[in-house]
């Protein structure tokens, strides 16, 4: 193998390794969301529709930032 | 403190219902509180959750992360390593490490949120999630409590007002403990006048 595949090998693991990272990141994202509907169904107190906003909103942009990820990495 | 009013609490079958806040750590009679299993003629007399100083270790290094994408390159400029990353890597890095702190941020608040105590004219609820994934449900009537007491420990414990509440049962579960509660005395007034309302009704 050439040097310049053996870099071109390496950055695309680097990208792959990256990718997986976040795809992991993502499902802990899914968890919480599942998680605070789990709570919300435990104990209504009023809060929940605030709470289950910014878990949809950490899960989107994980989302996102797997999307840019793709495109710019 | 605001949420630890040292006052007593009304037990009269018509309380005066107090609003909740999203931080409320010691409410009296709350208002909107519903919790699993609850009963129709079940009230809430008592709703606790850990005091909020237990929120400020991880509200500081939540902070702290918040600037480490500002600081570091500083400090590897300082260090002098030449290490050249693409754009692509840097901005999708900045951009992870700023969702994961929101994340964090969020995970330790919803672990402090959701992990409750509940006190009614029944029986005493702990409600416990293990980080995001297990539920613990443990309950106990007021009949079969046999002993009650609390404990304040340290510094931050005596002056803010907080501390466990063990209370001993004769249930299945040997014993259940409200952790760091506020105002643990007037909790365990709370339950006793209970217990005692409990004893003269049957």
């Amino acid at each position: 193998m050439t040097p310049s595949a053996i870099n071109s090998y390496s950055w695309l693991s680097l990208k792959l390794i990256t990718l997986l990272g976040i795809a992991v990141y993502a499902v802990f994202a899914v968890v919480m969301v599942k998680q605070e509907r789990s709570m919300a169904h435990v104990l209504e107190e009023g809060f929940e529709p605030i709470l289950r906003m910014l878990t949809y909103i950490h899960c989107a942009l994980t989302v996102v930032l797997f999307i840019l990820a793709l495109i710019i990495i | 403190m605001a949420d630890t009013p040292n006052v007593n609490v009304s037990l009269s079958d018509t309380p005066i219902q107090k609003p909740m806040g999203p931080f409320t750590s010691f409410a009296i009679h709350p208002s909107k509180v519903h919790f699993e299993t609850q009963k129709k003629e079940e009230t809430v007399v008592l709703f606790l959750r850990q005091h909020m100083i237990v929120n400020v270790p991880w509200a500081s290094l939540a902070i702290v992360m918040a600037f480490v994408p500002t600081i570091l390159p500083l400090i590897w400029k300082m260090t002098g390593i030449p290490v050249s990353l693409p754009v692509g890597y840097i901005i999708a890095g900045t951009a992870w490490w700023y969702i994961a702190t929101f994340g964090f941020a969020l995970a330790k608040f919803l672990g402090w949120f959701i992990n409750i105590y509940i006190v009614t004219n029944e029986r005493i609820v702990d409600i416990d999630f293990y980080f995001l994934l297990y539920k613990h449900f443990s309950a106990a009537n007021l009949v079969k409590i046999q002993d009650i007491s609390y404990t304040t420990k340290g510094i931050f414990g005596s002056f803010l007002n907080y501390g466990n509440v063990t209370i001993e049962t004769a249930g299945e579960a040997p014993h259940l403990v409200f952790e760091q509660v506020p105002n643990p005395e007037c909790v365990v007034e709370t339950i006793r006048s209970l217990m005692e309302k409990h004893s003269h009704n049957l």
